[in-house]
C-alpha cells in the first residue's frame, strides 16, 4: 500500500463520518464543527488528486466563511435545539433505508466508471504538465480569458446574495444615534457655543 | 473576439449593466422613494429588448466558446420572457404599495432574474445552465420572501429556499456525472458522445439527476411540493411573476438541454418526461378541486399546464417542439390576465384571495366578469378559445409520435381540470348572494386583464401567426 | 495514479451525496441542519468533478468547482437570511411547524 493510496483511506473515512456526524450529532454547534473537519479532510483529498488551488478555496472560503456564518447563526438564533432533535428518531428507519438503497445503486454503476471514446478529444482545457504551469497560474490562465462570462455571471450571483441578505435582514431602527463625521468637522465654536449673559442673583 | 462575443450577449449585457446602475442610483439618492421610477424604467427596459430581440434577431450565433447560444429558440423564449416580466411589474406597483413592501430592490432583482433567464435559455454548456440557474433561483427566493415582516411570505421563501436547493444539488450531481463521462461541459460535445445512439449507464444517472432538478424548476410532479405553498404565501405580484416568466424560462432550458446535450437518445428521455408528464396532469387537475384559495388553485392550475408543456417535449420531435412553444406562450397570457384580477381582489380595503369572495361578481362587474370568463374558459381548454389551440398543438404532437396514451390521458385530465375553472364562474354568474369582494384597477391591470382576455378570444383567427415563428424556433433546436 | 481509481473518489462521493439527502430526510424539523446537508452534497459535487478533471487530465472540472464553490456561498448567506427572517417572526426555525399554510 502506497502512501499516497493509505492518506486517501484515511482521509475518506474521515469525511465520511465527519459528513455523518453533521447530520446526526444533537447539538447543531458540534453539527457545524464536523462540518468543518468534513470540508478540511475534503480539502486533503483535493491535494491527492492535484488541485491544490481548489483544495485552499475550500478551506478559505467554506471554512473561513461559511462555516462560520453558519456558527454565527447557530448561536444567534435562540432555538431549543433539544426539542427540534427528539423527534428524529421517527423519521430514521425510512430514511436510512433510502440511504442504503440509493448508495447501493451509485455503488453499482460506480464500480466500473468509463469515460467515452471521444472524452479525450473533447477536452476543452487540456490540463498542462507541472513544469509547463502550476495547479493555480494554470485555472488563471483559462478563468479570465476563456470562461469570463462564467466568471462575471458569478459576480452577478454574489451581488443577488448581497442584495438579498441587505434587503431581508436589515432594518434600520429610527432612535439610533449615528456618527456623522462630516457635521462634527464643519462644527465650530458659533454653532456649538452660546454666550448668555447670566445676570447676577437671577440665574438663567 | 471578445467583442464579438460581446455583441452576442448585448441584450444580457445592457440589462446586466441597468441593474447595477439602477442599484447605485437608488441607493445614493431617494431609497425607496424612486422605487415607482425604477419600476418602470425596468419595466419599459425589458420590453424595449423584447421587442428588439423581436425584429432585429436572425440567424445563429455562438458566443464565449460555446457557453452561450443565440438562436431562434432561445429568442423566441426570451421575448416572452422579457414581454412577460415587464408586464408582471407594472401590474405589480399598486399592489406592493398597497400592503407597503414597493422597495427599489424589487425590480431589480426581477432583472437580475430576468438576465439569468435570459442566460438558461441561451445556455451551451452545463456550467452556463447552472450560472444562469442560480443567478435566476437565488433572485426568486429573495423576493418571495419580500414581504419580510409577513409570516406567510417567509415561510414561502423558506420553503422554496430549502427545495429549490435540493433541486439544484441534484441537477449539479447530475452535471457532474455527465460531464465525468463525455469529458466536456459543452452540450455540442455531449451530443458527439453519444452519436451513435447507445446511451451509457454512466451518462444516463447524470440524465436521469439532471432531468430531476430541472422537473423540480418546472414544477413538475413528482417535483411539484413546493409550488401550492410558495404561490399562497408570496406577494401576489411575485406569485404571478413565478408563474410566467421562470416557467418559460425552466421549459426552455429542459428541452435546450434534452434535444442539444440529448437529441441523438431521445428514445431514453421521452418515456421519463411522458410519465412527468402526465402525473403533472393529473395531480394538477385532481388536487385543484378541493382549493379555496385562488392562487393554491392557480399552482395547481400551472402543474397541470406544465404537464402538457411537457407533453409537447416528451413527443421528441421538432413539431413537439413547436407546440410546446405554442402552449408556453399562450399560457404566459392567459395567466398575465389572471392575475392582474386576482392582484386587484380586496375586501374592505384588504386584499382577498379566497373564491367564494366571488359569488354574484358578474353582477357588479359585468365587463371584468366576462373578461375572466374567457380567461378561464381558455385555461380550461374550452374550444373556441386560444387555450384550446394550445392544448391542441400539444395532443397533436403526442399522437404523431405514437404516444396516443398520453394524449387521451391529457384529453382526460383536461376534461376533470376544467371542473374548478368552470366553477369560478359558475360562482361568478349563478353563485348565492354573498359577502362580495371589490376589484378596484388601475389602468395597466385593466388593460392586462381586458387585452388577455380579447387576445384569447381574436387569436383564434391565426394565433397572431405565433405558430410560424415557434416552427421557426423549433427548426433551430431540433436537427 | 498512484494505484488509486477514479471509482474510489467517486465512491466516497456518493457516500456524501447520500448523507447529505439522508440529512435532509432525517432532520425535516431543523432547517440548519438541513442547509448542512445541503452543503454537504455540493461537497459531494466538488469530490466529483476534481476526481473526473484529474483523471481525464482536463481543468474544466476545477473550474466548475470554482464556480460551484462561489455559488454555493451566496446560497448559504441567501439561505440564513431567509432563515433570521422566519426565525424573527415565529420565534422557531422548525420547519415541520410550518403549518400557516395547509397542502
Amino acid at each position: 500500500m502506497t502512501l499516497a493510496v493509505f492518506t486517501f483511506y484515511v482521509f475518506s473515512t474521515i469525511v465520511i463520518l465527519a459528513g455523518l456526524l453533521t447530520v446526526l450529532s444533537r447539538n447543531p454547534v458540534h453539527s457545524v464543527l464536523w462540518l468543518i473537519l468534513a470540508f478540511f479532510t475534503s480539502a486533503g483529498l483535493f491535494v491527492l488528486l492535484g488541485a491544490e488551488f481548489v483544495a485552499m478555496l475550500l478551506v478559505i472560503v467554506y471554512v473561513g466563511a461559511v462555516a462560520v456564518l453558519f456558527l454565527f447563526v447557530v448561536m444567534m438564533l435562540d432555538v431549543d435545539f433539544a426539542e427540534l432533535k427528539a423527534e428524529m428518531a421517527r423519521f430514521m428507519p425510512v430514511a436510512m433505508l433510502i440511504g442504503v438503497v440509493l448508495l447501493m445503486e451509485l455503488g453499482l454503476v460506480f464500480g466500473v466508471w468509463n469515460f467515452a471514446d471521444q472524452a479525450g478529444d473533447l477536452r476543452q482545457a487540456v490540463t498542462p504538465s507541472l513544469s509547463e504551469a502550476h495547479n493555480t497560474q494554470a485555472l488563471g490562465e483559462i478563468v479570465y480569458t476563456q470562461y469570463i462570462y462564467l466568471f462575471q455571471a458569478a459576480g452577478l450571483i454574489l451581488l443577488v446574495a448581497m442584495i438579498g441578505a441587505i434587503v431581508l435582514t436589515l432594518r434600520h431602527r429610527p432612535n439610533i444615534k449615528r456618527q456623522n463625521i462630516v457635521a462634527q468637522i464643519n462644527r465650530d465654536p458659533a454653532q456649538a457655543m452660546e454666550l448668555k449673559n447670566v445676570k447676577p442673583g437671577q440665574g438663567l | 473576439m471578445i467583442s464579438a462575443d460581446l455583441n452576442i450577449v448585448l441584450p444580457e449585457l445592457i440589462l446586466a449593466v441597468y441593474a447595477m446602475g439602477a442599484l447605485m442610483f437608488a441607493v445614493y439618492t431617494g431609497k425607496d422613494a424612486t422605487a415607482p421610477l425604477i419600476l418602470g424604467s425596468t419595466a419599459a427596459l425589458m420590453a424595449a429588448l423584447g421587442v428588439w430581440i423581436a425584429i432585429s434577431g436572425s440567424g445563429a450565433a455562438t458566443a464565449f466558446g460555446g457557453a452561450f447560444i443565440d438562436d431562434g429558440f432561445s429568442r423566441f423564449a426570451k421575448v416572452i420572457i422579457l414581454l412577460s416580466a415587464a408586464a408582471i411589474l407594472l401590474m405589480s406597483q399598486s399592489y406592493m404599495e398597497r400592503i407597503g413592501i414597493l422597495k427599489f430592490e424589487y425590480p431589480i432583482l426581477i432583472a437580475l432574474a430576468t438576465v439569468g433567464m435570459m442566460m438558461m435559455v441561451s445556455a451551451g454548456d452545463l456550467m452556463a445552465l447552472y450560472m444562469g440557474l442560480e443567478l435566476q433561483s437565488l433572485s426568486l427566493y429573495v423576493i418571495a420572501a419580500l414581504h419580510r415582516d409577513d409570516q406567510r411570505s417567509t415561510e414561502a421563501g423558506l420553503k422554496y429556499f430549502v427545495l429549490g436547493a435540493l433541486s439544484s444539488g441534484l441537477l449539479l450531481y447530475g452535471a457532474s456525472l455527465t460531464y465525468g463521462y463525455a469529458g466536456t461541459t459543452l452540450f455540442s460535445g455531449i451530443l458527439e458522445t453519444i452519436s451513435d445512439g447507445k446511451m451509457p449507464i454512466g451518462l444516463l444517472l447524470g440524465l436521469v439527476f439532471l432531468f430531476a432538478g430541472l422537473a423540480f424548476k418546472v414544477s413538475a410532479a413528482p417535483f411539484h411540493m413546493w409550488t401550492p405553498d410558495v404561490y399562497e404565501g408570496s406577494p401576489t405580484p411575485v406569485t404571478a411573476f413565478f408563474a410566467t416568466a421562470p416557467k418559460v424560462a425552466a421549459m426552455a432550458l429542459f428541452a435546450r438541454v434534452a434535444h442539444d446535450a440529448f437529441g441523438t437518445v431521445t428514445a431514453d428521455w421521452t418515456q421519463i418526461i411522458a410519465l412527468l408528464s402526465v402525473v403533472s396532469m393529473f395531480l394538477g387537475a385532481i388536487a385543484a378541486i378541493g382549493q379555496r384559495d385562488i392562487k393554491r388553485l392557480m399552482a395547481y392550475s400551472s402543474i397541470a399546464h406544465m404537464g402538457f408543456a411537457l407533453m409537447g417535449l416528451a413527443a421528441g420531435t421538432m413539431f413537439g417542439i413547436q407546440a410546446m412553444l405554442i402552449y408556453l406562450a399562450i399560457y404566459v397570457v392567459m395567466n398575465i390576465g389572471t392575475f392582474a384580477f386576482i392582484l386587484s381582489m380586496e375586501r374592505d380595503g384588504q386584499p382577498v384571495t379566497d373564491i367564494d369572495g366571488l359569488h354574484q361578481y358578474s353582477k357588479a362587474e359585468p365587463l371584468k366578469a366576462l373578461a375572466l370568463l374567457v380567461l378561464m374558459f381558455s385555461l380550461a381548454g374550452v374550444p373556441p378559445m386560444v387555450g384550446f389551440f394550445g392544448k391542441f398543438y400539444v395532443l397533436q404532437a403526442a399522437v404523431d409520435a405514437d404516444l396516443a396514451w398520453l394524449a387521451v390521458a391529457g384529453v382526460i385530465a383536461s376534461v376533470i381540470g376544467a371542473f374548478y375553472y368552470l366553477r369560478i364562474v359558475y360562482f361568478m354568474y349563478f353563485g348565492e348572494e354573498r359577502d362580495a369582494i371589490q376589484t378596484p384597477m388601475n389602468a395597466y391591470n385593466w388593460a392586462a386583464l381586458v387585452g388577455a382576455a380579447v387576445i384569447m378570444v381574436a387569436g383564434v383567427v391565426n394565433l397572431f401567426g405565433v405558430e410560424a415563428l415557434a416552427a421557426a424556433a423549433a427548426e433551430t433546436l431540433v436537427n | 495514479m498512484n494505484g488509486l481509481e477514479l471509482e474510489n473518489f467517486l465512491i466516497v462521493a456518493a457516500a456524501l451525496f447520500v448523507i447529505g439527502i439522508f440529512g435532509i430526510f432525517v432532520n425535516r424539523k431543523n432547517v440548519i441542519i438541513i442547509l448542512m446537508s445541503i452543503e454537504l452534497m455540493l461537497l459531494a459535487v466538488n469530490i466529483n468533478l476534481v476526481a473526473f478533471s484529474s483523471f481525464l487530465g482536463d481543468l474544466v472540472g476545477q473550474v466548475f468547482t470554482l464556480f460551484v464553490l462561489t455559488v454555493a456561498a451566496a446560497e448559504a448567506a441567501i439561505g440564513l437570511a431567509i432563515l433570521v427572517c422566519f426565525f424573527r417572526n415565529r420565534g422557531t426555525i422548525a420547519v415541520e411547524d410550518v403549518n400557516v399554510m395547509k397542502g
